[in-house]
């Protein structure tokens, strides 16, 4: 069983399947690759990590399309959510 | 083609099919609530339809009430109405709205019939012919085609995405596939995903449609200050961060068939496959919505769990969660949850949902019918 999944070869982030401690390594999928990454930060089960460094204001993307824009440097392994990821629909936006 | 299995469901005079025979008791305003509920828990075999507000109410407000009580007495899966009003004249309206479909309908009003007491006898005798009449209905031979079926999620989480939705979607083109009607809908919850079902869309005007129902949702909630891309907490607890995240999990459930048709809130398809319903997104007021629109039955994705269900379209719920399928286990109709633990594919996952879907259309009993967690809510303007 897979600790997480990558839902388009296009996407940034993977989703944590089962909650994954810091540092654990978890084997993902993308494509035809097979890579294995280590998590930086705990992750519970449904929340998502990079696969990718994401820069500030970069493109958060997850089921190959745009779900907002990071809101700070984001490392390969980290987690994912609302404190480094904002909406591109909102009012203000 | 699928093969299905034969189907069974009530004939009504209009020609549509009922996989439910209700007699519903309706109230047409809140002031009259109690006397709706009170006429039904004397027959056996009555669903009270009742919700807050209705009285003198103007505009888009007060035709999306009227449209929506008289949708839901309307809906195939009612036999017949019996409307009670406060004064006749509301009565009237909505009664005359359902009797256009040649089902039985009734009204009475408590003002002229002589107060609550006499309502509820006149009610509860009238009723009781109803039931009685209804109950002869048998069951006919019918076909996927004559079913609209609602596609609802709520409490959406990481799984949902993965999981409960593309199953649920898997399902929406079966039944499109079989010539039924699938309604999607939750107008804030494609504020993100909007562009994908333009694409999809069956011809130029209908991508301009779903488009424009994303732009002016967003305009009404900028006129009004209202931010409407927070996610609720449960959302947010279950790994959801935006509202594009959401919206393109969403929209998975209605499948890939082309988008046929946008229609309003509780306004019944007019076409037959994937359909838009621009109504408010929350559970209760959505399913609402999607039964009052001639929804005979709704599926109802759901991450972390969420058991609302519309009293007169049953309510299949659906959770790809693991620990969901567990925990509220009296809540969950089918468990999909073998996608994520990567043991079965999302489309043998949708043969399970299928088949329940099947056996419900026939009259087997979902949960929430079970537990009666049953509710009616009609939409206050703010586009939600």
């Amino acid at each position: 069983m897979y600790k997480a999944l990558i839902l388009n070869e296009a996407d940034n982030v993977a989703t944590a399947i089962t909650s994954l401690e810091r540092n654990e390594v978890v084997v993902l999928t993308a494509g035809k690759d097979r890579v294995e990454l280590k998590v930086r930060d705990p992750i519970p089960f449904g929340h998502k990590f990079a696969i990718r460094d994401i820069a500030d204001g970069g493109f958060v993307v997850k089921y190959g399309h745009n779900i907002g824009a990071a809101t700070s440097c984001i490392e390969t392994g980290q987690h994912v959510h609302i404190h480094n990821l904002k909406t591109l629909r909102g009012v203000d936006s | 083609m699928r093969q299905v299995p034969p189907l069974w469901g009530f004939p009504r005079p209009d020609g549509s099919v009922g996989v439910r025979n209700f007699v519903a008791i309706v109230a047409a305003a809140d002031a009259v609530n109690p006397v709706a509920r009170r006429i039904a828990s004397l027959v056996k075999g009555t669903v009270p339809i009742y919700t807050a507000f209705g009285r003198g109410m103007k505009g888009e407000d007060g035709e999306r009430h009227v449209r929506t009580r008289a949708g839901l007495a309307k809906n195939p899966n009612v036999a017949a109405a019996l409307v009670v009003g406060l004064e006749p004249k509301s009565a009237q309206e909505i009664a005359n709205l359902v009797a256009a479909t040649g089902k039985p309908v009734e009204w009475i009003a408590v003002e002229t019939i002589g107060g609550s007491h006499n309502a509820t006898t006149e009610g509860a005798r009238i009723a009781l012919q109803m039931v009685i009449t209804a109950s002869r209905i048998q069951r006919e031979p019918s076909a996927i085609s004559d079913l609209i079926v609602g596609v609802e999620c709520g409490g959406s989480d990481g799984t949902s995405g993965i999981a409960s939705n593309p199953a649920t979607g898997q399902v929406a083109d079966w039944l499109v596939e079989a010539g039924g009607t699938v309604i999607l809908s939750e107008r804030t919850e494609i504020i993100g995903g909007e562009e994908i079902l333009a694409r999809n869309a069956a011809s130029a005007k209908v991508a301009e449609e779903i488009r424009a129902v994303v732009t002016r949702t967003q305009e009404h909630a900028r006129q009004h200050g209202i931010e409407l891309t927070n996610l609720v907490p449960d959302n947010i607890e279950g790994g959801l961060s935006t509202q594009e995240e959401k919206a393109l999990g969403a929209i998975l459930k209605g499948g890939t068939t082309p988008l046929q048709e946008i229609v309003g809130s509780a306004e019944q398809p007019s076409k037959k496959g994937l359909v838009f319903m621009d109504a408010h997104s929350p559970g209760t007021e959505n399913i609402t919505a999607l039964a009052g629109g001639g929804a005979q039955i709704i599926i109802f994705s759901t991450g972390l769990g969420n058991p609302i269900a519309c009293p007169i379209a049953p309510t299949i719920k659906v959770s790809g969660n693991p620990n969901t399928v567990v925990e509220l286990c009296d809540n969950i109709d089918v468990d999909v949850s073998a996608i994520i633990k990567g043991e079965k594919s999302i489309a043998q996952s949708a043969e399970v949902l299928y088949a329940e879907f099947l056996q419900v259309a026939n009259g087997g009993m979902t949960r929430s019918e079970v537990l009666g967690d049953e509710e009616v809510a009609i939409s206050g303007y703010c586009h939600s």
